[in-house]
């Protein structure tokens, strides 16, 4: 009964996070009313942040004993001090070495711990340098996505320690889509109220297939060349410390793998 | 010593009244007036960073500006035209198109602004007072990540003189690994060292309690009825009534779930905070501007479409949203009790 309300809240709070997303693409029948005003991103914003709520509060009762707030800290800490680098000196473009360590905790410590490292890794380096703001809960949300979905690589799996040429090759596919689809997503939640070209803006009597090539076109025009850089960023950097990472992290699994037995 | 709470208020007032306002008069009466608070309210050393935004604006206006007016072909007064051969800018260049551009870049910087004065005026230790208790495990490892980034910062630099006294020069990016492997090495053996000490100091008799089942139930159905309800809202409009209530049912029924978890978690205050009048004139300030923010919105509203028109403003809506100067007028707010 606790595994299937768990996997519920999962499946419910991740729903609830991607409509929130998504919801431009929704075929809004009075949308003129409902999504027009800025309420609507009010209303999506508070969607986001509520599903983030329950799946914090889910996912943190029962992952989080003493070894995984270390580790977690730890890591979250460590992905911060690079997102330092992000901000005292502007890398190009979309650039930004924050994501390939939460790829990398996700495909080795799974699912619920790369979702709690993605979401965490951008709140803590938000407040360390000075990035909160109304933007932040869908950040959480997405970045939480990268290490949540890192898990379905199924590097947790593998038995050796070593990071093999075929798992290398899929982390690179990996993480230059997220590269892309980071900021695809990251767009929705403004992109219904920015204005501007007729071809490239949302407007209430599109059909959904019309406002996703309304959508594409935006994309193209001012963000492909932007997230181009972070996929590229993000390739070098998962060839350059993906192997010597997933190997230190499996080692140190083994190591955090142990359970204190009280005596009966 | 300032009380994050009213800071976050404030900062989501101002965030309100920027996304409501279309009219520049007032989007530039709010940008001075988060500047002003931000400057006034940050740390000595700090006063510099609370102009950031007018570095923000000197780009993201002209940019705004530019890229409206290049795609927006709307407007009576032609400045231009582009060949209508190119793929979206083709057409016309209009002063209407520009302003409207211009006008969403000032709203940028002004919400850019009041989150900026927030960061800037709020130390990090009290926005990690905010998690609420249901997020104790959370709050723990948010605590535990912000003590590290100084700690970390400070291995980097000595790990890279000590691969500097062995000869190891940064001349590419591959020169980093021999820095980064060590740091992350060295942070796991500490992580481990870590949750040792707390699992001896009985950290984990309490932690690795799941949520009980109710709960979860709880959580599932506030899930349900806040997609069920948005999902109502935008598809069927004879039912918006009731999707909206659902909506607003399962997010009241998750906050709850969020307010029983916590009572699970006990958690004392070595400093609790204290309510003075200065808070209390920061909440009033703040409501005053969300009157005005609500109730001005004939007047906040403009759009400079189809011909570029002088703004209207009404005094009382702008002496509404001063209300949001309040923080540097009163000075330091929630003081600590001692």
């Amino acid at each position: 009964m606790r595994r299937v309300l768990s996997a519920l809240i999962y499946a419910l709070g991740a729903a609830a996070g991607l409509l929130a997303f998504a919801t431009p693409f929704i075929p809004a029948v009075h949308a003129a009313g409902a999504l027009q005003g800025e309420r609507a991103a009010l209303v999506t914003t508070a969607l986001v942040a509520l599903a983030l709520l329950a799946l914090l509060v889910d996912l943190q009762g029962q992952a989080l004993n003493a070894k995984t707030v270390a580790l977690l800290g730890t890591l979250v800490a460590i992905a911060s001090v690079l997102r330092f680098i992000d901000v005292a000196f502007p890398l190009p473009g979309g650039f930004s070495p924050v994501f390939v360590p939460i790829i990398l905790s996700g495909y080795v410590f799974g699912a619920r711990f790369g979702f709690l490292m993605g979401a965490l890794t951008l709140l803590a380096s938000a407040l360390v340098t000075g990035g909160v703001g109304p933007w932040l809960p869908y950040q959480m949300f997405a970045a939480g996505w990268v290490g949540l979905t890192a898990a379905w690589l199924g590097g947790r799996r593998a038995s050796a320690v070593a990071l093999s040429r075929g798992e290398l090759a899929l982390l690179v596919v990996f993480s230059a889509a997220w590269g892309f689809f980071y900021g695809a997503i990251m767009n929705l939640y403004f992109w219904p109220f920015l204005g501007g070209a007729a071809e490239l803006s949302w407007q209430p009597d599109l059909t959904p297939a019309q406002i996703l090539a309304h959508y594409a076109t935006f994309y193209v025009v001012t963000s492909l060349g932007w997230d181009a850089l972070r996929a590229l960023g993000n390739v070098v950097l998962t060839l350059l410390l993906a192997p010597a990472t997933v190997r230190v992290l499996r080692r140190f699994r083994r190591r955090f793998d142990f359970e204190v037995v009280p005596h009966a | 010593m300032p009380d994050a709470r009213l800071w976050l208020l404030w900062a989501l007032t101002a965030l309100l009244a920027a996304t409501a306002a279309r009219n520049p008069l007032y989007l530039f009466l709010l940008l001075l007036v988060v500047l002003l608070v931000g400057v006034t309210t940050a740390p000595s050393g700090r006063r510099r960073a609370a102009l950031l935004p007018l570095r923000f604006a000197a780009l993201a206006i002209p940019f705004a500006a530019f890229f409206n007016g290049l795609t927006g072909h709307l407007g009576d007064t032609v400045l231009l035209r582009l060949p209508a051969w190119l793929p979206l800018l083709g057409g016309p260049v209009t002063l209407e198109s520009l302003a409207y551009g211009a006008i969403n870049g000032l709203a940028l910087t002004a919400i850019l602004g009041a989150f900026t004065a927030l960061n800037q005026a709020v130390p990090v230790r009290e926005l990690v007072r905010l998690t609420p208790r249901a997020f104790h495990e959370a709050g723990v490892v948010l605590a535990v990540a912000l003590t590290l980034v100084p700690q970390t910062a400070q291995t980097v630099a000595r790990i890279r003189q000590a691969q500097a006294v062995r000869g190891h020069r940064l001349r590419g990016l591959r020169d980093w690994l021999p820095i980064y492997l060590p740091l992350l090495v060295s942070g796991l053996e500490r992580a481990l060292a870590l949750a040792e000490a707390m699992v001896a100091r009985g950290y984990g008799a309490v932690s690795e309690r799941a949520q009980p089942l109710p709960l979860r139930a709880v959580l599932v159905v506030g899930l349900l009825g806040l997609s069920g309800g948005w999902l109502g809202w935008l598809l069927a409009p004879a039912w918006a009534g009731v999707a909206g209530g659902v909506m607003v049912g399962g997010g009241v029924l998750l906050l709850g779930a969020v307010a029983l978890a916590g009572r699970a978690a006990r958690c004392t205050r070595y400093r609790p905070r204290c309510w003075g009048i200065r808070e209390t004139l920061a909440v009033l300030g703040c409501g005053l501007a969300l009157a005005a923010a609500l109730a001005g919105q004939p007047s906040l509203v403009y759009s400079p479409y189809p011909r570029l028109s002088w703004p209207p403003f009404d005094p009382w809506v702008g002496l509404g949203l001063l209300g949001l100067l309040t923080p540097a007028l009163v000075g330091e707010t929630g003081s600590e009790r001692r």
